[in-house]
């Protein structure tokens, strides 16, 4: 989940009034000096050290409020190692960085640390059609990289809404989705390889061009690891044919069951969309004040659905979502005419999040992940904590994937707003690990959820997790109290190594999790 | 000379006998369907712990498209339970191989092109380490970002983490629709040209002799996009529904190689390949057939580097090869914490690992 003032700041509450972690100085650190040899090696444009620059990297789209010493725009690989090593040699924490859309708060810093942001790193530094693959800076915003890459027929799938935004070294680090993932699948299906700068400065390639190579998947590790391994300096992307043709087309639906149940019954029919993307009547609504995109406002829910491949594969797989929609009593059909239309219809979407300002000044958004087949009973409930609470909720979310974005909207200036949004969310990620789902679909778990992770995991699993994490980084010092709760530490993973085992097997859930 | 072996019928047994062979410094090698066990470098065991026995159904809702099995089912029995709701878990691998020694070989599809490797089929895992812990990782929803990825780690790591003993896989439906095109001729000049006349094909195999191509999906499709083969080549042979590829001359040979490359440098992989092999267009996998692990074996490899790629042996000695992994400090403090006595498959690993 994450939360922010939905209209970009102007009624954000006073920073002292906002969460906040642990700003205090880390323990030795010699920011002075840090501080002079990155400008030595980067040059004065290089380093941010005033108090105000300091602010603005202090956060990201998350609300928790951090405070960091330093920002380093580090321009090619060299830099990325020169920061670290300074950081090392001072004893600056590393929090890497790349648009801060991220809502779970990942790069949020903490302490005294170095904040190493690659928006200057924004090349896209070789495209070979003839392999399928594209190498990039991380700092390449993910659009940018799709429209460079159109003309020779290409994308990069992966499509957070976020797109115009974000980068595609924080979709690596996030494992980001999008709308397109249903069908395409997530960042981590798409990354070949990624040069990494590892905390002792070290630069290393894991993955490769071409096949997985033997050995173990240390790029699927660093996929998904919220700058908490390295810095990620280079990606290799894959790229995918753009198909031939598309098909964009928007149900609406009397009852939210209705449109949840299609969701079911078109993957049941063997039919797996491009994207399929469920908004109920209170964002339909706002949305369609904001992007005139033609949603019907008086529906209980709209589906878009996207269907895409030859134009023999569009036909047929359209002609499965159509029988789908009407069996479960859809009231129109729209399909889009043109690019022009469909472009509309995804602009309704795409904004949804803006949109909502209109309801009140923030917003908290979860991340969430169930079942597909849990949808219906899931949304009753969150429909019902938000009721229970006094709260307002709408939803916007890839139904296809189970992957939810229950939206509160809410005005924290009155007084005991706030608490109750946190009771409320709370209760909804409870319900939805209840369900059989995850935490985080495509944000991570920053700092936001990380004391939400014992609902998921034993603390064995935490603990070797932990070993994971410490295997890259045995100092601590990449983007420090991530991720993982207070306390999950590899050293209860190795001091548990004499417990009996038949404890540890009694402690498994059989088949709770489905 | 058979070495013992385990038989474990839960996990809870999984973890009691490496518990007790950790103990021992007894050194296991993890075994399922016994179908992918050449692949890796050569290592001393002191007894086998076959996981065939933990074979059961845990959960199984086609909607979601998500199955949870013991890591001991076969591919076979897997595939019959999916078939039966239209559905398929994408690996083409022997019937009688395991899931779980599947996805610890690491072993993916020649349909990658159109259903993806093994490793983005896994969403959870359940791994009993060498020491025998249970750890959990992942969660069974197709998307998830909470915690590290421990399902793609222990992908591929060939059993030198722990015992994989159940697992979650994300799904997809069977294609209505298969069809396999077979031309005879140059296969490497038949294959790129087929590879760029039709879009979105499951695989295209260029052999000495011939370029198969596989189509799947809607009958339509199935159709179009063979009208778009049959431009760049009149002379084709239609087969439905058949075993892909229909020949697979590499197989003849007693050390199969499966050297993967950048998928345009598999052209010249396969010119240096001799007279047993297949390239996976569009992929950069080329399978080649030798009749000893010897000199021809040094000689691939020598070429396979210089393009760039790796030439693991998969059938046969002949082990990994390839040049020294990266970050064997960070590797080696993975297999240290999972793995603290060392006793699971030591050596086979990449670089010795």
């Amino acid at each position: 989940m994450g939360m922010r003032g939905a209209t970009g700041g102007a009624d954000d509450p006073a920073p002292a009034d906002r969460a906040s972690v642990g700003t205090g100085p880390a323990r030795g650190a010699d920011v002075e000096a840090a501080r002079r040899e990155l400008e030595e090696a980067l040059g004065p444009e290089g380093v941010l050290a005033d108090r105000l620059g300091l602010l603005l990297y202090s956060r990201d789209a998350s609300m928790v409020e951090g405070g960091c010493a330093l920002v380093a725009f580090p321009r090619s690989v060299e830099d990325v190692q020169a920061c670290v090593r300074i950081a090392a040699r001072h004893g600056l924490p590393i929090v890497p960085r790349g648009s801060g859309t991220g809502l779970a708060g990942g790069a949020t810093p903490i302490g005294d640390a170095l904040v190493v942001s690659t928006a200057r790193m924004d090349r896209i530094l070789e495209v070979r059609p003839e392999d399928r693959l594209a190498w990039v800076e991380p700092g390449v915003i993910n659009l940018d990289l799709q429209l460079a890459l159109a003309p020779a027929g290409f994308t990069y799938a992966p499509d957070p809404s976020s797109q115009q935004t974000c980068s595609i070294g924080g979709n690596v680090n996030t494992n980001a989705g999008g709308p397109h993932c249903l069908a395409y699948g997530v960042t981590s299906n798409h990354v070949l390889a990624v040069d990494v700068v590892l905390p002792d400065g070290r630069l290393e390639r894991f993955g490769s061009e071409g096949p997985e190579w033997p050995g173990l998947d240390l790029r699927g590790i660093v996929v998904g690891s919220e700058g908490t391994l390295g810095v990620v300096a280079r990606v290799c992307v894959r790229l995918t044919p753009l198909p031939e043709d598309v098909r964009t087309m928007l149900f609406d639906f009397e009852t939210v069951e209705d449109c949840a149940q299609t969701v079911s019954d078109i993957i049941a029919s063997g039919v797996i969309p491009a994207a399929v993307e469920m908004m109920d009547h209170g964002i339909v609504v706002a949305a369609e004040n904001f992007a005139h995109a033609g949603y019907p406002t008086d529906a209980a829910a709209i589906l878009i659905v996207e269907v895409d491949g030859s134009p023999a594969a569009v036909e047929a797989q359209a002609r499965a979502v159509e029988e789908a929609a009407r069996g479960n009593r859809a009231r129109s059909v729209r399909v889009a005419a043109d690019e022009a239309e469909r472009a509309l219809i995804w602009k309704g979407r795409k904004t949804a999040f803006g949109a909502v300002a209109q309801i009140a000044p923030h917003y908290h958004l979860h991340d969430c992940v169930v079942p597909r087949t849990k949808l219906v009973e899931v949304l009753a409930g969150v429909y019902e904590i938000a009721r229970r609470h006094g709260l307002v909720v709408t939803n916007v979310f890839h139904a296809g994937d189970g992957n939810l974005h229950p939206l509160l909207s809410f005005d924290r200036r009155v007084p005991g707003t706030l608490e109750r949004v946190l009771r409320a969310s709370e209760e909804i990620v409870r319900l939805c690990v209840e369900a059989g789902g995850v935490l985080s679909g495509e944000h991570g778990i920053g700092l936001e959820k990380r004391e939400f992770m014992p609902l998921v995991f034993s603390a064995e699993d935490l603990a070797a997790q932990d070993c994971l994490r410490a295997a890259f980084d045995p100092d601590r010092r990449m983007n420090p109290e991530k991720v993982l709760p207070a306390g999950a530490r590899c050293g209860d993973f190795a001091m548990a190594r004499g417990r009996d085992v038949a404890e540890a097997v009694a402690r498994m859930p059989e088949g709770a999790w489905i | 000379m058979a070495l013992p072996t385990l038989h474990p019928h839960t996990k809870g047994d999984v973890a009691a006998m490496l518990r007790e062979a950790s103990a021992r410094g007894t050194r296991i090698l993890i075994a399922g369907g016994h179908r992918h066990l050449d692949k890796g470098n050569p290592c001393g065991v002191d007894a086998e712990l076959w996981t065939t026995q933990l074979d059961r159904l845990v959960a199984y809702e086609p909607a979601d498209m998500v199955v949870v099995v013991e890591a001991g089912m076969r591919v076979g029995e897997l595939a019959r339970i999916l078939a039966e709701r239209g559905q398929e878990w994408p690996v083409d691998q022997p019937a009688d191989a395991t899931v779980g020694g599947v996805i610890a070989a690491g072993a993916s599809s020649p349909r990658r092109l159109r259903v993806g490797a093994v490793r983005d089929t896994l969403l959870e895992a359940e791994l009993v380490t060498g020491d025998g812990r249970l750890v959990r990782g992942g969660g069974r929803t197709v998307k998830n970002v909470t915690g590290y990825d421990l399902p793609r780690l222990v992908t591929g790591s060939l059993g030198t983490l722990g015992a994989i003993v159940q697992v979650a896989l994300k799904l997809r439906p069977l294609p209505r629709a298969r069809r396999t095109l077979v031309a005879r001729g140059d296969g490497l000049e038949l294959g790129r040209r087929l590879l760029d006349a039709v879009r979105r094909p499951s695989a295209v195999l260029a052999t000495p002799g011939a370029a198969e191509v596989l189509l799947e999906g809607w009958p339509a499709e199935v159709e179009e996009l063979t009208r778009a083969a049959r431009r760049v080549t009149a002379d084709l042979v239609v087969v439905d529904d058949a075993d892909f590829p229909t020949i697979r001359p590499w197989e003849e040979r007693p050390v199969v190689v499966e050297a993967a490359v950048t998928p345009s440098r598999a052209f010249e992989v396969a010119r240096a390949a001799g007279r047993s092999w297949g390239a996976l267009l569009g992929v950069g996998i080329v399978w080649v057939g030798l009749p000893s692990p010897d000199g021809p074996l040094a000689a691939l490899r020598e070429r396979v580097a210089e393009l760039g790629g790796i030439a693991p042996v998969v059938r046969g000695p002949g082990g990994l090869g390839g040049p020294e992994p990266p970050a064997m400090d960070v590797q080696r403090r993975l297999k240290a914490a999972f793995d603290p006595r060392g006793i699971l498959a030591p050596g086979r690993g990449w670089g010795g690992l």
